[in-house]
């Protein structure tokens, strides 16, 4: 690079003072400056051919389910009179259990705008795109660090007593802990927790949450909340 | 060539001016007649006009949010049959389901489809969403879809709630009361909000308007705009995400 | 509107965006861009006043509970319709609001257990509205309570007191 280059690298957007310009192109800004795409097929007939039957199975079994399965109707609204257990629709059978444990402001408010934030920004960080394995580098600092986040977690948890939440907790944390110490060869499934990035431990660790409050939620929780077995 | 009795008479129909005057392109069967048939068309020209062969594969989508759509279609046209007998009013609302149940002809079937595909579809839009995430679709170029993707996530959480009450019966009243209750929680804004949302201090009359509207109205609107981007995204953004194959041997 | 006229460029300077002067076009821009927020806030504020109902048709916060004759001591009595419990004691009368103060839910006396209980999120208190377990944050509020010229108890659910007022009659 010895030689002074000819042109300036600007900016300008009016193209009656710079007639001339470059365009360019950055890795984000297209998808279709990408180069193996694979085969391409016309959309009609192939893909509005495929929707066109999803939409026809859906709807036989929608209706098959619609015309043996009532909806529920209790009595009329009585504002005086609270059913016990009172229950909120089954998505949100979660956020009543964590009501459940934890204060109003934290449980209700604090926690699903948490959720809502977090998943909005999931595909702003560079540790959710790259998505490399969680121990594959750095592994002497990144060990304290997931052991001192679990430990703190789960001292908040048993503060509050929230055991419906520990117990997902501990076996997901299990997972991400024991994957540490897997090595190559010790089977298919080991090899696959290896190669785990962190957002895929993170997800899991929501979704397992989730799940068991929500279940808990439904089946196992009866009058004045307290715990019931559904199969008596 | 042996055609059917529908080929001959769609054959038929293309030939005549009315057809020409909609379509304004001959059957569909080149390349160049195919793209019109999705670019031309105001429905489907938000659709890419081809798609890689691998987005195709059931595992690639599982039609998630085909599935979503098609339940948000249903609801739709459930949900405006089931508004000709209903009254968002005390106690008619209540009154209206015992005659949809009892009264009305097919009332009680409409009811349950209404109920069981909102229940699906929240149950499909949660899948979807985490499908997306482990096959890593909100990967950039479509971080954006995946943000209006949780958008239409929690309009669909709203719709369903909204529509938790209409029936005025005891399970609407105090899942309602819970719900509203939590709002009242949020730091210095959540008595004013509450306030607005129910028209009031309790639970009555103009909580049950409101509810109506904003399920009837508002958030379908809403629904619909983020369709709308959310398909429109996926052709911008160059396609569903493809998994390289040689993660898939690991 | 002569800012286009006097051009103000300060010497020496090198980025173009900053000694860019205000154009007549810049200028209009900005007001225009002006003028739409405060449009749009008007509108919002316009709107929001819109939706909060001015009257309400809700049930009044002033009840008769009855004489106090109609209260045994030692007793907890639930008035439904008010969602109220008239407590008397040896000390004398005193009104705890019936709704938990977790989310809303009316709760429930029982007697065996000398408890008040929420069905929603098995919140307990005590009959004085002391919380005893689950996630209520507060304690039951008390109501003022009063006796009327004709002798009849007076519960003002607008009006909070503490727990150690009680009437005595």
């Amino acid at each position: 690079m010895s030689e002074k280059a000819k042109y300036e690298a600007g900016f300008g957007s009016d193209a009656l003072k710079d007639p001339q310009r470059i365009v360019f192109i950055t890795k984000k800004t297209s998808a279709k400056v990408k180069g193996d795409v694979g085969r391409q097929v016309m959309s009609f007939p192939h893909v509005i051919l495929r929707e066109a039957i999803a939409f026809q199975v859906l709807t036989i079994v929608l209706v098959a389910i619609a015309l043996f399965w009532d909806a529920p109707l209790e009595q009329l609204a009585n504002p005086l009179l609270t059913p016990n257990p009172a229950k909120a629709p089954w998505y949100f059978l979660g956020l009543q259990e964590l009501l459940h444990y934890f204060p109003p402001v934290v449980g209700g408010v604090l926690i699903p705008t948490l959720v809502v934030v977090a998943l909005i920004v999931i595909p702003y960080f560079n540790v959710n795109i790259e998505g490399a394995p969680l121990w594959a580098a750095r592994r002497g600092r990144r060990f304290p660090l997931v052991v001192g986040t679990v430990v703190a977690l789960l001292a908040i948890l048993v503060a509050y007593q929230a055991w419906t939440v520990i117990a997902p907790t501990v076996l997901v944390a299990g997972g991400v802990l024991l994957s540490n110490f897997l090595s190559p060869g010790q089977g298919r499934l080991a090899d696959f927790l290896r190669a785990r990035p962190l957002p895929w431990w993170v997800m899991t660790w929501f979704i397992a949450v989730a799940l068991t409050l929500t279940i808990v939620g439904t089946f196992f929780r009866g009058p004045g909340w307290s715990w019931i077995w559904p199969w008596r | 060539m042996a055609t059917t009795w529908t080929q001959q008479t769609l054959n038929h129909l293309r030939r005549t001016r009315a057809w020409k005057s909609i379509f304004r392109r001959g059957p569909a069967r080149t390349n160049r007649t195919r793209s019109l048939a999705i670019f031309g068309n105001i429905f489907l020209h938000v659709l890419p006009v081809k798609v890689r062969e691998k987005s195709l594969r059931l595992r690639a989508t599982y039609y998630l949010g085909s599935f979503s759509f098609f339940l948000f279609v249903v609801l739709t046209v459930t949900g405006v049959l089931l508004m000709f007998y209903y009254h968002p009013a005390v106690p008619e609302a209540y009154r209206d389901m015992k005659d949809l149940r009892f009264v009305v002809a097919n009332g009680v079937f409409l009811r349950n489809l209404h109920r069981l595909a909102a229940q699906v579809m929240v149950a499909a839009v949660f899948w979807h969403m985490f499908h997306v995430f482990f096959r890593g679709g909100y990967k950039p170029p479509h971080e954006f879809n995946w943000v209006v993707g949780v958008g239409l996530l929690l309009v669909t959480l709203f719709l369903s709630y909204t529509g938790y009450l209409l029936p005025w019966d005891q399970l609407a009243f105090w899942a309602i009361t819970v719900g509203t209750n939590i709002i009242s929680y949020v730091p210095i804004l959540g008595h004013p909000i509450r306030f607005l949302l129910l028209g009031g201090n309790i639970i009555g009359e103009n909580a049950l308007l409101r509810f109506y509207v904003l399920h009837c109205v508002i958030l379908p609107l809403a629904a619909v705009i983020l369709i709308a981007v959310h398909f429109w995204r996926i052709q911008k953004d160059g396609g569903l995400t493809v998994r390289e194959d040689h993660e898939r041997k690991g | 509107m002569s800012s286009s006229d006097t051009p103000s460029e300060k010497p020496g300077q090198q980025n173009p965006e900053a000694e860019a002067e205000v154009t007549r076009r810049d200028f209009l821009n900005e007001i225009a861009a002006a003028a739409l927020g405060v449009a749009g806030l008007g509108a919002t504020v316009v709107t929001i006043k819109y939706l909060s109902p001015n009257v309400l048709f809700e049930p009044p916060t002033q009840f008769r509970a009855g004489s106090p004759d109609d209260f045994p001591v030692n007793s907890v009595t639930f008035i439904r319709d008010q969602e109220v419990y008239v407590v008397r004691t040896l000390a004398g009368f005193y009104a705890v609001s019936a709704v938990c103060t977790h989310l809303g839910c009316i709760t429930q006396w029982k007697p065996e257990d000398d408890q008040i209980e929420c069905p929603c999120h098995g919140s307990k208190f005590t009959r004085e509205g002391t919380k005893i377990a689950g996630p209520a944050p507060r304690p039951l509020p008390h109501f003022a309570l009063r006796l009327t010229a004709d002798g009849q108890l007076l519960v003002d659910k607008l009006e909070t007191v503490k727990e150690t007022q009680v009437l005595k009659v």
